[in-house]
C-alpha cells in the first residue's frame, strides 16, 4: 500500500494538481509516526501507512492552520474514520469538497495509542472505533490505496467504551455525578482535546471570551466542569467518534464516553449519524418541519 | 563501609513517619490508568513500576491554580485581602535524577526580580527524594543535556535501588536532616546496586551549538522552525508536563463583589498567551510559539539564569499528540 500511496502522492505533487501532500512519516527512529506535509514530489517516499497511523489528520484541513493552508491545494491521507470529519467539516461550510483531494486509505485498525505498539495490532490494543468501524472501504475519497476489505476484529475485548456506558448509565444520577465530578477534576486546562479536534475550529473559543469571562479559566472542578461540558454540547451531532480528544488527553478524561453517550442520544432523537454524507447537514443546524419536537414549529 | 539502607518493606513506616509529623508525602502512584505524582497516605499506594511519572512533580510547589489574593468591592472602594501561604512540609518520593535538576531554573525565575514566596516557602519546605532510574525509554535523553541517572542536582536525598532496599545519599543539608529525622526508618548495612539504565547520547546532538546558534538571531525568521514545527496543535500539552515550564497568569474570579485573584498555569503554546489587547500579535503562528519554548529552554535560560532549561525527561515528547520531537529540532540546530 505504501508503494501506492507514494506513487500517487509523488504524481499529484508533479502535475500540480495539489501543492502539499498531508500525510503520515516516521520520527526520527522509525518507531512513531507524525504528520508530515510534503510538498516536493522527491520527498513523496517519505509517506508511510501501518497501524501506528492513528492521528486524524482533517485537523490539518481547519481555518486554524494558516501556514498550511497557505501552502495551496491540499491532497490528504485519510482514514474512514478521518474522512467522517471531513465530510462534517463540509457540510458545515468551512471548505468546499473540491479544495481538497482525498487519499483514502482502506484500513483495518490502528492502536488506540502509539506506545501501546509492540509489532502487532490487536484488538485490545485497538481505540473502540476500530472494533466497530463501518468505514473500512473510505466513501468519499478522490483515490484508494488497498483492496476492499471486509476484516473484522476477532474477540473484541469486553469493557470498552459501549459497555462502560452502559454501567454509568445504570447508576443512579448522583453516583454519574459523582464518576464526573472525580474524572473532570484531574483536568488541566491544557486544552489539548480542543487542540486537537478537527471540528473544534472556532477561531475564537469561548474559553478565550473574557467580558464576561463566560468559563473559568481556572483548573478548580467549577471552571472544569463547565470547560468539558460546553466542549461535550458543542460536539453534539457533530462529533464523529474519531476518539482524539481522549488521546491527546495529558490526564486520561475518558472523553469517549461522553461523545459516544452523545452519538447514542442524537442517533436516537433525529436518527443521524455524523460524517457519512457531505450533502446532509447535521440536526443541530437545520430547521426542519418535521422535527418531532413542537417547540420548533 | 556499612550503607545507609531504606529497606522497601519499610516505606509505609517513612510515610507515616512523615504524615505523622502533619507533612504530606507525595510519590507516584497509579490514577486513571497511569503513573502520576499524588499525595500518597500508604506504601501501598506508590507505584514501583513506572519510568517517570506522566506529570512532573512541580504542581506540587507551583500548583495549577492558586489563590493569591481575595477581594470585595464596594461602591467606592476596593478592599484587598492577602492569602497565608499554603507550604506544608513536603516530601516529593521517587523523583527521578533528570527532573529534580529543574528547580535550579524553577527557583531562578521565582527569585528573580521578585520573591515569589508562594513557590519559594513550598520549595524550601519540600525534601526531594530521588530513585536513579533502573530503566528508560526511547524518550529519554537526559544525557544528551548533560545529566544522567547519577546527577544529583536538585536532590536532597539520592536512592539508588537495591533488590529489597534503596541505597541512601544524603546530599543536601536538608537531606542529611530528613534522614536524621526520620532515623529510625534507616538502617546501615550492605547492599548492591541494580545497574542504571543509561540512556544512549544522541550523536548529532551538540548543546552548545544549539545555544550558540540560537545566540545568532539570524535563525529568528529561518524557514526552518516552520519545516519542522508547522505540525504542533498548539494543545500546550508539552508546557504542563515539562519540569521547568513556568509560566502563569493572573485572573480575577468570582462576582461584581467579591472575589479571588488566582495564579494559574498559562502555555506560551497558546494563541492568546501573547495576543496584545490592540489584537496584534507578536507570534501569531505556531511555529513562533515554538521557537519561543525551545528558546526559552536552550537560549534564555542558560543565559539569563546559568540554569537548565530542559532537563531530557522526555515528557514532552511522551504526550504530544502530533509526535512532535524535541530532540529532533535540537539535533536540527546542532548542524
Amino acid at each position: 500500500m505504501e508503494k501506492i500511496l507514494r506513487q500517487k502522492a509523488k504524481e499529484l505533487l508533479e502535475s500540480g494538481a495539489v501543492n502539499v501532500v498531508i500525510g503520515y512519516g516516521w520520527n526520527r527512529s522509525k518507531t512513531r509516526t507524525t504528520p508530515v506535509f510534503i510538498t516536493d514530489p522527491a520527498q513523496a517516499d517519505t509517506l508511510v501507512w501501518n497501524p501506528l497511523c492513528v492521528n486524524n489528520l482533517s485537523l490539518y484541513l481547519t481555518r486554524k492552520f494558516k501556514e498550511i493552508k497557505a501552502l495551496g491545494k491540499p491532497a490528504i491521507v485519510a482514514k474512514g474514520c478521518d474522512i467522517r470529519n471531513i465530510v462534517v467539516l463540509i457540510t458545515e461550510g468551512q471548505f468546499k469538497r473540491e479544495d481538497v483531494f482525498i487519499i483514502g486509505m482502506t484500513c483495518n485498525g490502528v492502536v488506540y495509542k502509539q506506545e501501546l505498539w509492540k509489532g502487532e495490532l490487536t484488538a485490545n490494543i485497538m481505540p473502540t472505533k476500530c472494533h466497530n468501524c463501518d468505514v473500512r472501504n473510505p466513501h468519499m475519497t478522490d483515490f484508494v490505496v488497498g483492496e476492499k476489505t471486509n476484516f473484522t476484529p476477532p474477540e473484541v475485548p469486553t469493557g470498552m467504551v459501549f459497555d462502560k456506558i452502559k454501567e454509568l448509565d445504570s447508576k443512579p444520577q448522583s453516583e454519574r455525578w459523582d464518576f464526573w465530578i472525580k474524572e473532570f477534576s484531574k483536568c488541566v486546562k491544557c486544552y489539548a482535546c480542543r487542540q486537537v479536534c478537527s471540528l473544534c475550529y472556532c477561531e475564537r473559543c469561548i474559553t478565550e471570551k473574557n467580558m464576561p469571562q463566560w468559563i473559568e479559566t481556572s483548573a478548580h472542578p467549577r471552571g472544569n466542569l463547565s470547560w468539558n461540558l460546553t466542549r461535550a454540547m458543542h460536539l453534539v451531532g457533530r462529533c464523529t467518534f474519531c476518539g482524539e480528544c481522549e488521546r491527546a488527553c495529558p490526564v486520561n478524561i475518558p472523553l469517549n464516553l461522553i461523545n459516544q453517550k452523545m452519538i447514542g442520544v442524537v442517533k436516537e432523537s433525529f436518527d443521524f449519524k455524523s460524517g457519512y454524507d457531505e450533502k446532509t447537514h447535521p440536526p443541530m443546524i437545520v430547521f426542519s418541519p418535521d422535527d418531532k419536537e413542537n417547540f420548533i414549529k | 563501609m556499612a550503607d545507609k539502607i531504606l529497606k522497601k518493606a519499610g516505606l509505609g513506616a517513612l510515610i507515616e513517619s512523615v504524615t505523622g509529623k502533619g507533612g504530606r508525602f507525595v510519590a507516584p502512584t497509579t490514577d486513571s490508568r497511569q503513573v502520576v505524582f499524588k499525595k500518597v497516605k500508604s506504601a501501598e499506594e506508590v507505584a514501583t513500576d513506572y519510568i517517570l511519572a506522566r506529570n512532573s512533580f512541580k504542581e506540587f510547589l507551583f500548583p495549577q491554580t492558586e489563590v493569591v489574593a481575595e477581594f470585595t468591592m464596594s461602591k467606592d472602594s476596593v478592599d484587598m485581602k492577602g492569602v497565608e501561604v499554603y507550604a506544608p512540609q513536603t516530601v516529593v518520593f521517587g523523583a527521578r535524577p533528570c527532573e529534580a535538576a529543574s528547580l535550579a531554573g524553577m527557583r531562578a525565575l521565582f527569585t528573580w526580580d521578585f520573591i515569589d514566596e508562594f513557590y519559594t516557602k513550598r520549595e524550601e519546605n519540600t525534601v526531594v527524594v530521588t530513585v536513579a532510574c533502573t530503566k528508560g525509554d526511547d524518550a529519554c535523553f537526559c544525557t544528551t543535556v548533560n545529566l544522567s541517572p547519577e546527577s544529583t542536582e536538585g536532590t536532597d536525598v539520592y536512592l539508588r535501588e537495591a533488590a529489597d532496599s534503596y541505597i541512601v545519599q544524603a546530599v543536601t543539608e536538608k537531606g542529611k536532616k530528613f534522614v536524621e529525622t526520620h532515623a529510625a526508618v534507616f538502617s546501615e548495612g550492605n547492599a548492591k546496586a541494580e545497574p542504571l539504565f543509561m540512556p544512549e547520547k544522541i550523536a548529532n546532538i551538540d548543546i552548545a551549538k544549539v545555544s550558540a546558534r540560537l545566540k545568532d538571531k539570524t535563525h529568528y525568521d529561518d524557514k526552518v522552525w516552520a519545516r519542522l514545527t508547522s505540525k504542533c496543535i498548539g494543545c500546550g500539552a508539552c508546557t504542563f508536563v515539562c519540569p521547568t515550564c513556568r509560566c502563569f497568569d493572573i485572573v480575577d474570579e468570582g462576582t461584581a463583589f467579591e472575589g479571588e485573584r488566582r495564579k494559574n498555569w498559562d502555555s506560551c503554546q497558546y494563541d492568546t498567551f501573547t495576543l496584545h489587547a490592540s489584537g496584534h500579535n507578536p507570534r501569531e503562528h505556531q511555529h513562533q510559539r515554538w521557537r519561543n519554548r525551545f528558546m526559552c529552554k536552550f537560549h534564555f535560560y542558560p543565559e539569563k539564569f546559568s540554569s537548565k532549561g530542559c532537563v531530557g525527561c522526555g515528557r514532552c515528547i511522551r504526550v504530544c499528540p502530533v509526535r512532535l520531537d524535541i530532540t529532533e529540532v535540537m539535533e536540527e540546530f546542532s548542524k
